[in-house]
C-alpha cells in the first residue's frame, strides 16, 4: 500500500502557483499494477517521481511499507562527462556495492551499446540513454517491490522496446509496477488499474478500461 | 539478472560514506579526469602561485622578517588562505552543480559538501607537505615549531570554511548571483587577511580595523604555531574558534532547514 495523505503541489511561475495536485488523499495498492494517465503537463511525472522519493510535495506526506524503486526514465542522474561504465559504477556505489563489475556487466550486455559504452554520455542519443538507465534499473530491481516506470519506452527502437518489455514481463511476476505511458496499447498490455489525474486529483479505477474511457471522455477531443 | 552478495541493510551512516565515496570517485573524475595530468595540475596550480608569490615578495622585500626567511614566511600565510579562497566557492555550488543526483534517495545533500571538503583538504595537505619538503631540501629550516597548534589553527580555518561554505549553499539556492558577490568580496579579502605580512609590521593605530576578520586570527594562529621565533600580537584562539564554530552552527541550522528545498529545486 503507498498512502498519500492530503498531498498539495505546485510550481512556481511568473503568473503566481501553478497547482498540480490540491489537498489528494489516496491509498495505491501494491498488489497490482497501474497505468498513469492524463495529458502532457498534468503532473504524471512529478506524481511518479514523488512516489518515488525524488521530489517532495508541498504539503502532506506519501508514506508506504514497501521498496519503491527511483523512477525509471529519470535521467538526470547521468553524468554527461562520465562514460556509460562509469555512471554504472557510480550507482552500484551510492547502492553499497563494493565490487561493481557484475553490475557494470550486467548493464553492459543490456544495453548492447557497443564501444559506446566506454564513451561520455554527452555523445549518446536519447535511446542510448534510456537503455543505460534502463538496464540500471534492471540490475537493482531483485530489491524493489514495486517499480516506477516514467515513458521508458518513448525513444527506444523496436529491438529495445521488445527486450525491455520481455523483461518487464519476466520481472513483474515479482515485481509490481506504476507506470506513465501515453500508448494505450502498452497500458492496456502491462496494468489492470488505472489512475487518472484530473482537476488537480487523482481517480483510482481498479479496471484499466474504465480508466482509459474516464480519460478519453475527458480529455480526447 | 539477481546479484547475490548485496549488501541488504546498511546504517545510514554506512550509506552517506558510500554515497560520500561514489561522489569522490566521480568528482575527482569529472574534474582531474579530462587527461591523464589532472590531479598533477590540481598539484601544481597552487604551488606555483604561492611560490610565485613568494618571489614576487622576496624581490620586493626583505629577506627575513624577524629571522624567518620570507619565502617561509610567506608559504605560511598563502596556503591556508588559498585553501580557505578555494574551499568557499567550491563548497556553495557543491549543492546547486550536483542536484541531479538527489534523485537518487542515497545521496543526501550534504553529502557533495563533505566530498568537496575532502578533495580540497587532500589536495591542500599534499601541496603544503610537497612546498615544505621542498623548502627543507633547499636548506630552510621547514619544521613546524608546534605542530598540534598548527593543525589547529587549520582544523579552525576548514570549520571556519564550513560553516560559510553551508550558508552560501543556500544563499545560492535562493539566489543565484550570490557567487558573484562572493568573488567581488574575496579580492579585499586576500589584502586584509594578513596574507603577505604579520601583524606586527602593521601600525598600532590600523590593527583594530584588521582584528574583526577571524582569517586573520588564524593565520597568525598559524605562524605563531609554526614559527618559534614569531609570537603573534593579535591572533586569539577565543575569538577565531567563536566565530568558526558560530557560522559553523548558523551554517549547519540553515542547511537543515532547506534540506527538502535542495532536493526539489
Amino acid at each position: 500500500m503507498i498512502s498519500l495523505k492530503n498531498i498539495t503541489k505546485f510550481y512556481k511561475t511568473k503568473q503566481g502557483r501553478h497547482y498540480i495536485f490540491d489537498n489528494v488523499s489516496i491509498d495505491l495498492p501494491t498488489d497490482i499494477n497501474i497505468g498513469i494517465l492524463g495529458p502532457n503537463g498534468a503532473g504524471k511525472s512529478t506524481l511518479v517521481k514523488m512516489i518515488g522519493g525524488a521530489d517532495l510535495p508541498n504539503k502532506g506526506e506519501i508514506t508506504t511499507d514497501k521498496r519503491i524503486s527511483w523512477p525509471l526514465g529519470l535521467q538526470g542522474g547521468l553524468q554527461g562527462s562520465m562514460s556509460g561504465r562509469e555512471n554504472v559504477r557510480f550507482v552500484a556505489r551510492i547502492h553499497g556495492y563494493k565490487n561493481t563489475t557484475i553490475i557494470e556487466d550486467q548493464v553492459e550486455a543490456f544495453a548492447e551499446l557497443g564501444k559506446f559504452y566506454n564513451e561520455p554520455v554527452k555523445t549518446y542519443s536519447s535511446g542510448m540513454r534510456s537503455r543505460i538507465t534502463f538496464g540500471l534499473t534492471m540490475a537493482f530491481d531483485f530489491n524493489f517491490d514495486v517499480l516506477l516506470i516514467d515513458e521508458l519506452n518513448a525513444v527506444g527502437d523496436a529491438n529495445f522496446k521488445k527486450k525491455s518489455e520481455q523483461i518487464l514481463v519476466e520481472k513483474y511476476k515479482q515485481t509490481k509496477i506504476i507506470m506513465v505511458n501515453h500508448s494505450l496499447t502498452e497500458l492496456r498490455r502491462f496494468c489492470t488499474a488505472g489512475l487518472v489525474l484530473k482537476n488537480q486529483n487523482l481517480i483510482f479505477y481498479p479496471d484499466i478500461e474504465d480508466a482509459i474511457e474516464d480519460y478519453q471522455v475527458t480529455y480526447v477531443k | 539478472m539477481i546479484v547475490d552478495s548485496h549488501p541488504q541493510t546498511r546504517t545510514p551512516f554506512r550509506i552517506m560514506l558510500d554515497s560520500i565515496h561514489a561522489l569522490m570517485l566521480r568528482e575527482t573524475k569529472t574534474r582531474f579526469g579530462a587527461n591523464k595530468l589532472g590531479y598533477f595540475w590540481a598539484v601544481v596550480e597552487p604551488m606555483s602561485q604561492a611560490a610565485i608569490m613568494a618571489l614576487l615578495f622576496t624581490l620586493l622585500g626583505r629577506e627575513s622578517i624577524g629571522g624567518i626567511s620570507i619565502a617561509m614566511f610567506l608559504f605560511v600565510g598563502i596556503l591556508p588562505y588559498k585553501l580557505f579562497a578555494k574551499l568557499l566557492p567550491q563548497l556553495s555550488a557543491s549543492v546547486s552543480s550536483n542536484k541531479q543526483l538527489f534523485g537518487y534517495r542515497q545521496v543526501s545533500p550534504i553529502d557533495p559538501v563533505f566530498t568537496r571538503l575532502f578533495i580540497e583538504v587532500v589536495t591542500f595537505t599534499v601541496v603544503y607537505l610537497l612546498i615544505m619538503t621542498g623548502m627543507g631540501w633547499l636548506g630552510t629550516d621547514s619544521i613546524p615549531h608546534d605542530f598540534p597548534k598548527l593543525i589547529a589553527a587549520i582544523i579552525l580555518l576548514l570549520i571556519l570554511s564550513l560553516g560559510l561554505g553551508l550558508i552560501l549553499c543556500v544563499a545560492t539556492s535562493y539566489w543565484e548571483d550570490t557567487p558573484k558577490i562572493l568573488g567581488m568580496v574575496m579580492t579585499p579579502m586576500f589584502f586584509i587577511s594578513g596574507v603577505f605580512y604579520c601583524a606586527t609590521m602593521i601600525p598600532i593605530q590600523v590593527l583594530p580595523y584588521l582584528t574583526w576578520n577571524p582569517i586573520f586570527h588564524i593565520l597568525e594562529l598559524s605562524r605563531d604555531a609554526y614559527f618559534n621565533t614569531y609570537t603573534t600580537p593579535v591572533g586569539e584562539w577565543g575569538y577565531a574558534s567563536l566565530i568558526s564554530f558560530g557560522f559553523l552552527a548558523i551554517g549547519l541550522v540553515m542547511f537543515n532547514a532547506n534540506k527538502q528545498r535542495f532536493i526539489t529545486l
